[in-house]
């Protein structure tokens, strides 16, 4: 099983960008689990044609107790991704991070994986390495290794710096380890010169470019990722060009 | 009002449970908590406390360490602690804002390990669960650590699972369960975890059967029997004939490899008084008192109990409220001194100390009925 993170400042593209990783791996004939770790449960909406998010392991938990199963927080994407929201608490109040440990714990203790025994699963998480529950997918038994979204834009570039920077820095704990960068180009200057850069101060390559396209915009506006909606066009071929390289990153072991 | 106990007291927490469960192995304890003080984990609820040492100590972690993070120096804490002991292992265990802050702690061990060379554990305790947790997840993490893979047995060589000050004291309750069990022809293997050191936990897979004496020892006897094939039974040698009846159970677990609890799962008379406590404990009493003197009782547990361990008549019972509607047509209760409080005046009412329920308040009263006839007396 290939375990990856998506890490990015927030708004970057993670969810898009993931979701579209996550139909192409899926239309290899791979099983994709795509786990969003976000409060907001928007992770992946584009995939089961959402309009609202659905109901996330932290929402069933509050309303259940323990008593659900798997099929209540699971729903089947497109191209049968199976879709996961850990969910978090109401805005201004709890603690987020605290329930990605709690959402995450919970889908393992009632045995996900092996129900769904998926070959990958990817999960998506928020802006940030922040406190010690958004660092959860990182941990050891969860992703294998982290891959960052950033666009050229400074302050894009300076989260996910501060993200590789965490990741090395919990290089002596078993964490994951760094894959790469995914160029999701907001088509500012000098911008493959700026995340070249931030690739090579990390040692980590630039595993994709992903170019800006009205597409995927007008895919959003049908709920639908890019791949179901306009499977022909080039930015379908570009998504299906960076599953392929992450997959073959995560299965070389190159790290 | 639900989830409130206005009357009754509480059980102690994991965080206790897994000082307990370490207390005998000459390992460095570190709770990572707030406050200097460690009577709330080993003192209070720790008998041991005031006649042997156990290195437990409390990393003091502070508001600011909490929000801003303080895993180095909570792992720097720990090494000028271990390179002046020079423990056998280190624990590095969880309280109430480590899980607020999501503090891992398996990488903290992992940490300290790289940097000093001794095993380490990280142990998730977060003082939300009863001492059945703590004492698991101990066990847990000795067994995954510390015991070694064995492929001889030692004829009739037995572990005793489960035997920590928490529920059995300090009146020779567990030193009887010994004598019985080598009066029986048994050899002790290990005794987790009054009596053995880490080099006898260790060789505890040599064992041809484990003898379960409390929940918290469940998960541990199961990843024996996965790992080593080695079968346990279940119950705690409680007056004369089920004594008798515990020991042929464990003679038939090492001759067929079968798994069993040792009382009767089901019972058909109508139950004449309720018994409250740990499940194993308080079923093997159940059983000991219907065999010896011919009472029969229902066992209800406040705290987690594994359905298999329960007998049908027997029930979980977390709320104090309802616990009260339980007893109220109880003619005879037998429990802890603290639930006298909730106990109807109808009712007889047995003082049965429970170490983990009201600590060293009624110690001086518990009866040791380990292989004893039970008369009305006792």
């Amino acid at each position: 099983m290939i375990k990856l993170a998506i890490y990015g400042k927030g708004g970057i593209g993670k969810s898009t960008t993931l979701s579209n990783i996550s139909a192409a791996l899926a239309e290899k004939g791979l099983k994709v689990m795509q786990i969003g770790c976000d409060p907001k449960s928007d992770s992946t909406l584009n995939l089961y044609h959402g309009t609202k998010p659905m109901m996330s392991i932290l929402e069933t938990m509050r309303q259940k107790g323990d008593d659900f199963t798997l099929d209540d927080v699971t729903q089947i994407g497109f191209n049968g991704v199976i879709c996961v929201e850990s969910g978090g608490p109401t805005p201004g109040v709890g603690c987020a991070g605290r329930g990605i440990i709690a959402a995450l714990e919970k889908l393992n203790e009632k045995g996900a994986y092996e129900k769904f025994t998926p070959d990958v699963v990817l999960y998506d998480c928020p802006g940030d390495v922040v406190c010690g529950g958004f660092s959860m997918p990182m941990r050891q038994g969860y992703a294998d290794m982290v891959y960052i979204v950033t666009s050229g834009e400074n302050m894009s570039i300076y989260a996910a710096a501060n993200i590789a920077t965490a990741v090395a820095n919990f290089k002596n704990r078993g964490y994951a380890s760094l894959g790469g960068f995914i160029l999701n180009k907001r088509n500012v200057p000098h911008e493959d010169e700026k995340v070249s850069q931030l690739a090579q101060d990390f040692s980590a390559p630039i595993v994709g470019t992903i170019n800006r396209n009205e597409l995927v915009q007008l895919a959003e506006d049908q709920h639908m990722c890019v791949l179901e909606a306009y499977p022909d066009s080039e930015q379908a071929q570009e998504y299906r060009k960076l599953a392929d390289n992450i997959l073959r990153l995560s299965q070389s072991g190159v790290k | 009002m639900k989830q409130t106990a206005s009357f009754i007291s509480a059980y102690t927490a994991d965080t206790s449970g897994v000082c307990s469960a370490l207390y005998e192995l000459g390992g460095l304890v570190i709770m990572h908590d707030a406050s200097g003080c460690n009577s709330t984990y080993h003192t209070h609820d720790e008998p041991r406390a005031y006649y042997m040492d156990s290195a437990v100590y409390v990393s003091a972690l502070t508001e600011m360490e909490a929000v801003m993070g303080g895993d180095d120096r909570l792992v720097n804490d720990i090494l000028v602690a271990a390179k002046e002991l020079n423990p056998n292992f280190i624990a590095i265990c969880g309280t109430p804002i480590p899980l607020i802050s999501g503090v891992d702690f398996a990488a903290l061990a992992t940490m300290c390990e790289n940097k000093c060379g001794i095993p380490s554990l990280g142990i998730a305790t977060n003082g939300m669960h009863s001492y059945l947790s703590g004492v698991s997840q101990a066990y847990q993490a000795l067994f995954n650590r510390f015991v070694c893979p064995q492929t001889a047995k030692v004829k009739g060589a037995v572990n005793i699972l489960g035997a920590t000050p928490l529920d059995f004291s300090i009146n020779s309750q567990v030193e009887d369960i010994r004598a019985f069990l080598e009066g029986q022809g048994f050899k002790i293997q290990s005794c987790w975890s009054m009596g053995s050191s880490l080099e006898e936990i260790a060789q505890s897979a040599q064992a041809e059967v484990n003898l379960v004496l409390s929940s918290d020892s469940l998960p541990l006897a199961k990843l024996f029997q996965k790992k080593y094939g080695i079968p346990y039974v279940v119950g705690v040698p409680y007056g004369e004939k089920f004594s008798q009846k515990l020991a042929g159970d464990l003679k038939a677990a090492i001759a067929s490899g079968n798994s069993s609890v040792s009382y009767a799962k089901n019972t058909a008379c109508k139950p004449q008084g309720i018994i409250i406590g740990e499940s194993v404990t308080a079923c093997s009493l159940a059983q000991s008192l219907a065999m010896d003197l011919n009472l029969n009782c229902q066992v209800v547990t406040p705290l987690a109990a594994s359905p298999e361990l329960l007998r049908e008549i027997d029930r979980t019972c977390t709320d104090e409220d309802d616990l009260t509607a339980l007893l109220k047509d109880a003619p005879l209760v037998i429990a802890d001194g603290l639930y006298e409080p909730v106990v109807p005046s109808s009712a007889k009412f047995y003082n049965l100390p429970h170490e983990a329920f009201s600590g060293r308040m009624y110690r001086d009263k518990l009866p040791n009925l380990i292989n004893k006839p039970l008369k009305k007396e006792n």
